[in-house]
């Protein structure tokens, strides 16, 4: 007999449909993967089977976990099931603790709530349960806060909250996104033996097919509140029905076309640079130590070449980046561009040779600017704003696949892929030889990355351009570079054309970045 | 866009006294510096529709003059605070971290410290009663107040990035904040300057309550409250009318306050979505 | 902690420092001569002269200000020009009706608050919110001096259940003082309690959106659980904020509202040396008041550092 038996599961908040008539099943012991991209219903899907619906939202069809439906079960009875007999993990592990209670607390309210033990019991199964997790009581004892962990951390501490009481059912939704990929393996590897030994279900919500194919015994896809596809993971990889799983796997490992040209020219070269920051003071009256967040870096851009840059959070691509925009001065060594030093004094024309796209394609645009002044901002770098600007904006807008009629609009009447798209054409609008990509694909959904991708191997062959690509995701930088560096604790630890390095790392630090990374199967067949 | 119930309400109350405020300078129903002692402390009736004082004098003109004081001393004031607090709190945030901020902020504490009574007492002592101290009192208690906000609010925008592509602009921290930062907080200030009018308002009465505002012949609300006080037990009209005017013109503007709010905070309207 | 303390106090003692130069400034920049300002236009010359001795206004700015502070850290706030007597007994005669009054205030508004918050909190959007919320709105609007008069008519005039103002002394009985400062702590209460139930109960729900509370939801807490296991202390960092500068406007409130009870607090003191232009009580009762606000503050950040583990680590 199934765990969790949904049937016909409809779900709308406030009018509006969210989920259509979902059916899936899901077996004692197994992983159950749900995949799909954003606005697909995946998380509201979980949400239904918690009962921890937001206001608004009215269910109906049925959940049955082993013979009890959760969607009709009155509130009272289902605050002893969740966390008893089914747990869930979430997203953001930095915010799902309070802040305000020690880790040995909360996970033991998890056992006092349900009324299984004392106050001084459930502590000590708080303590096997962390170390369960993998977090050992020398170095992390129950009255440790929160915010003295990392986020791996925390989200450790999370899960042995949810497998306190040994549920039979945990659900997982994205519980490794907002990690580094070294974390994420580690994170994942320790949901699949839970399973396994502790003999719970897990379902597990995420957008990545690959770290599905990894763990998952079956999976859901999902697209506007639908499953369009399910089976057991082997089939589904070997044997896609449904033109959108298909779709989707192929934008997960696109490769856009594009002709390698890098010219004999230097463009940027960075030598021996260095940036430190200072730390919290230790004594009042002595000096602060200095943390190293670049050290001793040097590489050189070619004209034409896609450069990509990868490490993980924290190993200081964002201060270098912020250096080679000429944003914050080295402590020592050098960065010339065209052969003229970059500082935060450097100027205006010289500026104007490097542009730069951002991740979060809601926070890189003033809302309550339209669409023509914000590509035009970098017209500030020039002597005087050309005369023919608008036609130019045109121009660039045209020229990211956005229609001249966008420039009048304000920036939330775009989706994430479309505000990406503008601000390359912000980046384009100086027609620069250089452009910074600070994980500009990162927060866009699988099949929308891959058209951005291939916009950007477009212009850079259309437009002779340079990137400077930096990123955590180590199958996109192989998708779009040429060459590549790893970076880790503010040092270059490996570089060289980037087919290379992928396929014979040297450092152990490459080999274990790549032996983390989630990857499709490879006799998949779309 | 349909406009919140609260900034309907609110607005209407607030006009009301604004225009009453602003009448006055043309017309009221009688002259408020002739005292006409026949006719002292009269209940409301056809004549004297709010009855009058211990010296005669109309209640429903002294209250129309005495709008033109507490609106006035409320507007100067916040006024003053966004004129020097806006500018202090964007140049704390756009030097953020560093010496400067330390000083504007630990500034800002230290005035925190001096209650805009106190300010008031120590203005009053050295230069004598008058309107403009209760001005400069309450103005002065303002500059934190919008410095903080400004500073907070201005700090979390110089996160985002577009402060970073505007930068890459060669944009300076002068031209941003003017672009950039000003135009994202504006709904914040004045939200925040709704609140301040009226806790003006609310200062400005207490202050000519303890004779360290307005000065007699001017009318004020406050003033009208401390000469009532010894005839409350018999003619409580004197007190009523301008207690109700200061509540009915802070409700009216800490409504609007709220309205406000709810059609311009954004955090509120996304969670509305 | 202990370190987070003394951080503090250093930050304290800074604070004063700051407050007392200002205020020194202040009351230095008056045009002309402090003693003759006191006695007025009229003056003798030898009358001026004496008070200059006495005001200890020889010397220069520096050692004058020096003579001010290391006083007052030695309890001698100078000497009254109208009264004749030290002002520190003038102010040790009063501060203890001020501050009891300002003190018992605050634990009003404090005690009504936070009940009434959290009840409009657990029952948002229904009737009961909706009235707690206009309630509150109109008492917010209501100025505490007015207030305090119509209390005087009812209770004290009309009902006979309070006296209509002046005080016993704590000499004759600690209850019969307490009900003496009941009328005007109330009337002083009241609005302080509305802003704050209006801030306790956004704060809840603020708190209520986190993730951390999802987190709990999912565990088995109950609604009512999540909020008493995990909203309430953390709602409490920004009400310990707005409970601090309460502080600063009952003081002052205080001050305000001896006038309508007739009470022989600090108000009456310090408004009788503006009138009579008796600058060192001013300059002392203001530099008084001060202090007691800077050392609430201090007190509220330690408050913060027992409510939130991440600061005592700073």
């Amino acid at each position: 007999m199934s765990l969790l038996s949904v049937k016909n599961l409809n779900l709308s908040i406030h009018g509006v449909p969210i989920l259509k008539g979902l059916d899936f099943e899901v077996q004692p012991g197994e992983v159950f993967g749900i995949v799909g991209e954003s606005g697909s219903g995946k998380s509201m899907t979980a949400l239904a089977a918690m009962g921890l619906l937001p206001e608004g939202a009215v269910a109906s069809g049925t959940a049955h976990l082993e013979g009890i439906d959760l969607l009709s079960t009155p509130e009272a009875q289902m605050c002893g099931l969740r966390g008893n007999r089914i747990a869930m993990i979430f997203q953001e592990p930095m915010t799902a603790l309070n802040p305000v209670k020690t880790i040995g607390d909360q996970v033991a309210e998890t056992l006092v709530i349900h009324g299984r033990a004392s106050k001084a019991e459930a502590l000590k199964i708080a303590r096997e349960k962390l170390d369960r997790v993998g977090l050992p009581a020398a170095r992390f004892p129950l009255d440790r806060y929160p915010h003295e962990l990392s986020g791996g951390q925390r989200q450790r501490v999370v899960i042995a909250q949810a497998i306190a009481l040994r549920p039979q059912l945990l659900i997982a939704d994205e519980p490794t996104t907002a990690l580094d990929v070294t974390t994420q393996a580690q994170i994942l590897k320790l949901l699949k033996s839970l399973v396994n030994e502790e003999g719970m279900a897990l379902i597990l919500i995420t957008h990545d097919l690959a770290v599905v194919s990894d763990i998952a015994d079956h999976v859901a896809v999902m697209k506007l509140g639908e499953i369009v596809e399910t089976g057991t993971t082997v089939d589904i990889f070997r044997n896609m029905q449904h033109p959108y799983t298909k779709q989707l796997f192929a934008a997960s490992s696109h490769v856009p076309e594009r002709v390698a040209d890098a010219k004999d020219a230097p463009i940027l070269e960075v030598v021996n640079a260095v940036r430190t920051y200072a730390m919290p003071r230790e004594k009042l009256f002595r000096k602060p130590p200095r943390f190293k967040a670049v050290n001793d870096v040097s590489f050189t851009l070619f004209q034409g070449e896609n450069l990509g840059l990868v490490g993980e959070s924290g190993c200081g691509k964002s201060t270098l980046t912020r250096a080679i925009l000429g944003l914050d001065a080295l402590d020592s060594g050098q960065i010339r561009l065209f052969g003229q030093s970059v500082t935060p004094a450097m100027p205006n024309t010289l500026r104007a040779g490097v542009q730069v796209v951002f991740q979060d394609p809601y926070g890189s645009f003033n809302p309550r600017w339209k669409v023509e002044r914000l590509v035009a901002e970098p017209f500030h770098l020039m002597v005087e704003k050309p005369a023919d600007s608008r036609a130019r904006v045109a121009e660039a807008l045209d020229s990211v696949g956005m229609k001249p009629a966008d420039m009048g609009k304000y920036i939330h009447e775009f989706s994430g892929g479309q505000r990406q798209r503008i601000a390359i054409a912000r980046a384009l609008i100086l027609r620069p030889d250089l452009i910074v990509l600070d994980e500009a694909v990162s927060a866009l959904d699988v099949s929308i990355r891959a058209q951005i991708l291939d916009l950007l191997a477009d212009l850079s062959d259309r437009l002779n351009l340079s990137y400077l690509f930096i990123s955590h995701d180590l199958s996109v930088v192989r998708a779009i570079t040429d060459r590549v560096l790893v970076m880790k604790a503010g040092q270059i630890v490996e570089s060289g054309d980037t087919e290379d390095v992928f396929t014979n790392p040297q450092h152990a630090y490459t080999r274990e970045l790549l032996a983390a990374t989630p990857r499709l199967p490879d006799n998949a067949v779309a | 866009m349909r406009l919140p119930r609260t900034l309907i309400l609110g607005g209407g109350l607030f006009a009301v006294f604004l225009a009453a405020a602003l009448v006055s300078f043309l017309w009221t129903p009688f002259d408020v510096e002739i005292l006409n002692i026949p006719s002292k402390l009269q209940k409301p009736n056809a004549v004297f529709w709010l009855g009058s004082d211990h010296l005669g004098r109309d209640i429903l003109s002294m209250l129309m003059v005495g709008a033109r004081t507490s609106i006035a001393v409320a507007i100067v004031a916040v006024g003053i605070g966004i004129g020097l607090g806006l500018p202090l709190g964007l140049w704390a945030a756009a030097n953020h971290g560093s010496w400067l901020d330390e000083v504007i902020m630990r500034g800002n504490d230290l005035v925190f410290a001096f209650p805009s009574l106190v300010i008031a007492i120590l203005i009053t002592a050295v230069f004598g009663p008058s309107a403009l101290n209760a001005i400069i009192a309450i103005g002065i208690f303002n500059i934190p107040v919008f410095a903080r906000i400004s500073r907070g609010a201005a700090l979390s925008i110089w996160t985002l990035d577009y402060i970073l592509a505007a930068r890459v602009a060669g944009k300076n921290a002068v031209r941003i904040s003017v672009e950039h930062i000003l135009p994202n907080i504006a709904n914040l200030l004045i939200v925040q300057g709704t609140i301040q009018f009226s806790l003006g308002i609310l200062a400005e009465a207490a202050l000519s309550y303890v004779g360290l505002g307005a000065q007699p012949p001017t009318p004020s609300w406050g003033r009208m409250l401390a000469d009532s006080q010894t005839m409350i037990s018999f003619a409580p009209h004197l007190a009523l009318f301008p207690g109700l005017a200061i509540v009915f013109t802070v409700l009216g503007l800490n409504l609007m306050g709220d309205g406000l709010r709810d059609i311009l905070d954004p955090k509120i309207r996304r969670s509305r979505r | 902690m202990l370190r987070f303390a003394s951080i503090r106090l250093v930050s304290l003692s800074l604070s004063l420092l700051a407050a007392s130069i200002v205020i020194f400034a202040v009351v230095e920049v008056i045009p002309g001569d402090p003693a003759s300002y006191m006695l007025g236009m009229n003056a003798q010359e030898d009358t001026v002269a004496a008070l200059r001795e006495q005001l200890g206004l020889e010397g220069s700015i520096v050692t004058r200000y020096f003579t001010w502070v290391t006083g007052m850290l030695q309890g001698d706030f100078g000497t009254s020009y109208t009264y004749r007597v030290p002002v520190s007994e003038l102010i040790l005669a009063r501060i203890w009706i001020s501050l009891p009054l300002a003190v018992y205030a605050l634990a009003l508004s404090t005690i009504i608050a936070f009940p009434v918050g959290l009840i409009a909190a657990a029952q948002r959007g229904k009737a009961t919110d909706t009235g707690i919320m206009a309630a509150t709105q109109l008492g917010v609007a209501v100025p505490n001096f007015w207030f305090a008069m119509f209390l005087v008519v009812i209770f004290a005039i009309k009902l006979r259940w309070f006296s209509a103002g002046g005080f016993p002394g704590w000499d004759e009985g600690f209850w019969l003082s307490i009900k003496s400062l009941t009328l005007p702590a109330i009337a002083l209460a009241l609005p302080q309690a509305s802003i704050l139930a209006r801030i306790m109960r956004s704060s809840i729900l603020d708190t209520l959106d986190q993730d951390y509370i999802r987190t709990a939801r999912a565990k088995g807490l109950t609604r009512r659980q999540a909020i008493t296991r995990h909203a309430l202390r953390n709602a409490m960092i920004p009400v310990l904020t707005i409970i601090g500068m309460q502080f600063s406007f009952l003081l002052a409130g205080a001050i305000i509202i001896e006038n309508v009870f007739f009470l022989p607090g600090l108000g009456r003191l310090i408004f009788q040396g503006i009138t009579q232009r008796d600058l060192i009580v001013v300059e002392s009762v203001v530099m008084l008041l001060v202090f007691a606000v800077i050392t609430v503050t201090f007190l509220v950040d330690l408050a913060y550092a027992a409510v939130d583990p991440r600061l005592r680590r700073r």
